[in-house]
């Protein structure tokens, strides 16, 4: 059997919501161009999330499954309003150019799907770190996702000129972001194989030199 | 030639392909042709039924509480929800426990409510579009877009799969990257 005992520091490394789940992935291949657009989504996404998982812990397990889904998007939506408010006044420019992935943010499969799933199973402690590390794995690839997009679609990083010679305008794009992510993705899984090995050799040298 | 215009303008507003709407049900439908056709037909009902609320909402909803459109979004789809999970049960009691899991993985997600929102901004945009029949025309168009890019996604969905391909790259990585081919072609269509 190659079961693997979960970790609280899964959301970002061992179970990473973008790279491992594709979970959340419509902003990082729209919206995830710029790292001004990026912060942008990082700290809304990072509030609703949290709030309405916080939030949602609170409901009664007992209710149908239906009932609990519609109330998770309720609350999000209601969270959603006040972070909104905020993130007009922070980021005005860069809450226009995100557009219609900003109300999406509030139905992310976090909240409506891993919740559930994942973790209302837990204690609240642990689910409150989890989440966490789950929420700075998604600001993590969305950073670095806008990092590289930025740097080579436009030859800029936070608006302002880097020395780049070759720009690849196409990167900017969706299907720019499409391809970038799906080449992530595989880079994300060879190296956690890789991560998995070591340990699994680590583990067994350990065993044996008992 | 006006049929090969239709196309064209019909895969370039995809919203997959082109906003990458809803990517994240096909990932998770696209595990079985069936679930994702099946998914796909569900996603076009939500998205239909979907944009004659939509445009209710935004009619009777006086401007100054445009800060509710989404609360009210997700009790509508909410109210859809409850009631094809009841109506699916009550027309096929055997057939309710595959299709309530269709019902359950359409009703909330980007797809459904980024064609509400990507509909209110086009009619923000012009107000021509701000009709119940331009938002119905809308959202079951969005829908037949999903379904037509499930069905792009099943055709090579196998291969993708297959142990031909490396095995970090197998499945969901190499499906995002065959998306983006395709999403290339269709904006260069634009």
């Amino acid at each position: 059997m190659n079961e693997r005992k979960t970790s609280i520091f899964d959301g970002i490394l061992g179970d990473n919501a973008v790279l491992s789940g594709l979970m959340v992935i419509s902003p990082v291949i729209i919206c995830g161009n710029t790292v001004k657009t990026a912060e942008a989504l990082i700290c809304t996404f990072s509030a609703i999330t949290f709030l309405s998982v916080l939030l949602g812990s609170f409901v009664p397990k007992k209710l149908p499954y239906t009932v609990k889904v519609i109330i998770y998007a309720l609350i999000s939506s209601i969270v959603y309003i006040p972070v909104r408010e905020a993130a007009e006044k922070f980021y005005p420019d860069s809450i226009t150019r995100i557009g219609i992935y900003f109300p999406l943010l509030a139905v992310n499969s976090l909240i409506i799907l891993q919740s559930e799933a994942k973790f209302f199973r837990m204690k609240k402690p642990r689910m409150l770190a989890s989440l966490t590390f789950y929420i700075i794995g998604f600001d993590a690839v969305m950073l670095l996702t806008a990092f590289v997009r930025e740097l080579l679609a436009y030859g800029t990083i936070r608006s302002k000129m880097a020395d780049v010679n070759t720009l690849i305008s196409g990167l900017g794009e969706p299907f720019g972001g499409f391809i970038f992510l799906g080449l992530m993705c595989g880079l994300y899984r060879k190296i956690r194989s890789i991560a998995r090995k070591e340990d699994n050799t680590r583990g067994d040298l350990n065993v044996s030199g008992k | 030639m006006y049929l090969v215009n239709d196309i064209i303008a019909f895969l370039a507003a995809n919203l997959i392909l082109s906003q990458a709407l809803g990517t994240s049900t096909l990932f998770v439908a696209a595990d079985s042709k069936r679930k994702l056709v099946g998914t796909a037909c569900c996603i076009t009902i939500f998205t239909t039924c979907g944009s004659i609320g939509a445009f209710m909402i935004r009619k009777l909803l006086p401007s100054e509480y445009a800060d509710l459109t989404l609360l009210l979004y997700i009790l509508m789809i909410g109210v859809l929800y409850v009631g094809f999970l009841t109506a699916a049960y009550f027309i096929n009691q055997e057939r309710f426990v595959n299709i309530r899991k269709y019902i359950h993985l359409s009703a909330f997600n980007c797809a459904v409510i980024g064609t509400l929102f990507t509909m209110d901004q086009k009619a923000a945009n012009n107000p021509a579009l701000f009709t119940m029949k331009e938002y119905v025309r809308f959202g079951f168009k969005a829908g037949i877009g999903f379904i037509t890019a499930a069905l792009i996604l099943t055709a090579a969905f196998r291969k993708l799969n297959s142990s031909k391909v490396p095995s970090s790259f197998r499945g969901g990585p190499a499906i995002l990257i065959y998306l983006g081919i395709i999403s290339m072609a269709v904006y260069s269509l634009k």
